[in-house]
C-alpha cells in the first residue's frame, strides 16, 4: 500500500474509486508513514486513528473518497478544538466542532488523519515557533518549512499524505509551498469555505487554500474547498507581467535566475509574451496589509485580556499582541484607502496581462535558529523580506499561486509566485499546468531527501 | 526610528494608558517591532490619497 500513498491525490483518489486500492489499508499506510517519518520534521501534531477510521466508514461516494489528507491546526474538527500554533489566542473561543474545511472535505469522502503543525498565532512565514515545537523541512530538517502552514507543506512534502489544507493571510500557504517545493494556492478571497475559522468573521485577508504536489492534485483539493469544480482549460497566448521592483530584482541571483528563467518556459509553452508593467506603492501594500490583518487580530480582545495572557505564549507572540493594540487608527484607516488604491491599479493592470510573476520568496529556506536571508540589500528577516511578495493578493482579494521551479546549490527548492485578476483561480492552475509540461514536471516531481529514503519503511 | 526616548515614551505611555503591562522581554521586542513598523506607518500617514475614495460595499472577490 505503500506505492498507493506515494501517488498523486488524484491517482489515490482514481485508483480506490476503480476497486484497486483498498482505502483502509491506505489509511494505515498513512499512519505508518507518519509514525515513522513525522518524528524527523513535525509535521503532524496529533492523529486519531479512531477518528479517522470512522470517517472512513462513513465517507460518501464524493472526489476524494477514502483519501487521507492533513489538515491546519486552524480550524476545529469534531472531536478537538484547534489552538492556532499557539498556548493562548486571545478573543478566540476555541472548542471542538465542525468547520466549512472539514465539511468540504467529510462530504468529499476524504479522511482526516491528523492535524498539521502551524507557526504560533500565524504570525510568521517561517513556521519556527510553535506551542508544539517547530515544524522542519524535509529537504533539510534544519531549515525553516515555512509558515505559518507549516505543518500542512511539511507533510504533503515529506509524502505523508498527498495533499494537505492551509490557511493564508499573508502568504502562509505560499511560504511553506515554496520552502518545501510544493504547489499552493491562496484562492480569491472568499472562494474557499472558511467558516468555523475564528477570524472567518471579520477577516477580508485569510481564505483556506490546498497544498500539493502539483497543479492537479491542488485542482482536485481545491475544488474540494471551493465546493465548484476548478475546470481546466488551456493556458495559451499567456500575458505574463513582470514588475521591476523589490519583489522581482532584491532576491538571490539563483531565485532571480530560476524564476526568470521559469517565466520564459511559460511563455515558450503557451506562445505568450513577456510584458514589464507598472505597479507602484507595492512597499506601502505591503504595511497596509500588515495592518488590517493586525486590526482584524485585535477583534474580541481587550487590554486587561492582554494582561492575562498564558506565559507559555512565546515573548514575540505577546508583544505583538500588545503592539496591535498600539496601532493608530489612522494608520489602519490610511492602510484602507492603499488597499482600494491596489485594487483599482491591479484592475487596470490585468486588462493589459493575464498574470503577475515574481519570486515567492527573494531566497530559499534559511535556518530554523536564525531565520535571516542574505539579498543584494543585506541581510533582512525573513518575515520582513518573504511579506512583500505575498501581501499584495491578501490585501486585495487576487488569487495566488506558488510553483516549484528549481533547487538552490544547497538542495532547497526555489519558487515562482503567479498571481491573477479576481476568480481567475483556474488561469493560474492552467498556468501552472503548462510550466509543468515546459519543465518535464521535474520540480513538482522532484523529492525531498526524507520522503526519497527507503520505500519499505513506510 | 531609532529607539529613541520618544520610542520608548510611545511605548510607555501608549501601555499606560491601556493598563496594560509588559515584562523587560517583551519592552525589547515591543522596541524592535516599534523599530521596525513605526517609520513606514508615518510615511504611510503622508501618503496623498486623498483623491482614493473607499469602496461602497468592498467586496474582495471580486474586481473593483
Amino acid at each position: 500500500m505503500t506505492e498507493v500513498l506515494d501517488l498523486p491525490l488524484r491517482e489515490q483518489a482514481a485508483a480506490i474509486a476503480a476497486g484497486d486500492a483498498d482505502p483502509a489499508e491506505l489509511l494505515d499506510a498513512a499512519l505508518a508513514r507518519i509514525e515513522a517519518r513525522n518524528p524527523a520534521i513535525n509535521a503532524v501534531v496529533e492523529t486519531f486513528p479512531e477518528r479517522s477510521r470512522e470517517m472512513l466508514a462513513a465517507a460518501p461516494d464524493g472526489p476524494l473518497r477514502g483519501v487521507p489528507v492533513v489538515i491546519k491546526d486552524e480550524w476545529p474538527l469534531p472531536w478537538r478544538a484547534q489552538r492556532f500554533g499557539a498556548a493562548d489566542v486571545p478573543g478566540a473561543r476555541f472548542a471542538p466542532g465542525e468547520s466549512g474545511p472539514f465539511r468540504a472535505l467529510r462530504d468529499a469522502g476524504a479522511v482526516i488523519v491528523g492535524v498539521g503543525n502551524m507557526h504560533e498565532l500565524g504570525a510568521s512565514s517561517t513556521g519556527n515557533l510553535s506551542v508544539y515545537e517547530a515544524a522542519r523541512n524535509p529537504w533539510d530538517t534544519t531549515r525553516c518549512p515555512g509558515g505559518s502552514s507549516s505543518g500542512p507543506a511539511a507533510a504533503a512534502a515529506a509524502r505523508l499524505v498527498a495533499g494537505a489544507v492551509g490557511a493564508d493571510g499573508l502568504g502562509s500557504v505560499r511560504f511553506p509551498a515554496a520552502y518545501c517545493g510544493l504547489t499552493g494556492l491562496k484562492p480569491t478571497f472568499g472562494r474557499a469555505a472558511m467558516d468555523g475559522h475564528h477570524m472567518a468573521p471579520v477577516t477580508r485577508t485569510i481564505v483556506a487554500g490546498p497544498l500539493c504536489a502539483d497543479a492537479a492534485d491542488c485542482r482536485l483539493l481545491g475544488s474540494v474547498m471551493f465546493g465548484e469544480s476548478l475546470a481546466a482549460g488551456e493556458a495559451k497566448g499567456l500575458r505574463i507581467g513582470v514588475v521591476r521592483d523589490v519583489v522581482s530584482e532584491d532576491v538571490t541571483p539563483e531565485v532571480r535566475e530560476a524564476c526568470e528563467g521559469a517565466i520564459e518556459q511559460l511563455r515558450a509553452e503557451t506562445g505568450g509574451e513577456v510584458r514589464e508593467v507598472e505597479l507602484p506603492d507595492l512597499d506601502a501594500a505591503t504595511l497596509a496589509a500588515v495592518l488590517l490583518i493586525s486590526e482584524e487580530g485585535l477583534s474580541g480582545v481587550s487590554p486587561q485580556r492582554l494582561n492575562r495572557l498564558d506565559p507559555a505564549l512565546s515573548p514575540l507572540g505577546r508583544a505583538t499582541l500588545k503592539y496591535r493594540m498600539l496601532l493608530p487608527a489612522a494608520a489602519t484607516v490610511q492602510a484602507a484607502r492603499v488597499r482600494t488604491l491596489m485594487r483599482r491599479r491591479l484592475a487596470g493592470l490585468f486588462e493589459q496581462v493575464d498574470v503577475v510573476a515574481w519570486p515567492t520568496v527573494p531566497a530559499p529556506a534559511p535556518p530554523l535558529d536564525s531565520p535571516v536571508v542574505e539579498l543584494p540589500s543585506g541581510h533582512l528577516s525573513a518575515d520582513q523580506a518573504n511579506v512583500r511578495g505575498a501581501a499584495l493578493a491578501n490585501l486585495t482579494g487576487i488569487p495566488s499561486i506558488s510553483v516549484p521551479v528549481g533547487l538552490s546549490a544547497e538542495g532547497l527548492p526555489l519558487a515562482l509566485q503567479l498571481q491573477a485578476a479576481w476568480g481567475r483561480d483556474e488561469l493560474l492552475l492552467d498556468a501552472a499546468e503548462a510550466l509543468e509540461q515546459a519543465n518535464g514536471r521535474r520540480w513538482v516531481e522532484a523529492l525531498p531527501p526524507l520522503a526519497a529514503a527507503q520505500p519499505t519503511e513506510a | 526610528m531609532d529607539s529613541s526616548p520618544s520610542a520608548d515614551d510611545f511605548l510607555s505611555a501608549g501601555l499606560a494608558s491601556y493598563g496594560m503591562e509588559a515584562d523587560e522581554i517583551e519592552l525589547a521586542v515591543l522596541g524592535a517591532i516599534h523599530q521596525l513598523f513605526w517609520p513606514p506607518i508615518l510615511e504611510l500617514l503622508e501618503m496623498d490619497l486623498g483623491d482614493v475614495e473607499p469602496e461602497r460595499d468592498l467586496d474582495l472577490s471580486r474586481a473593483p
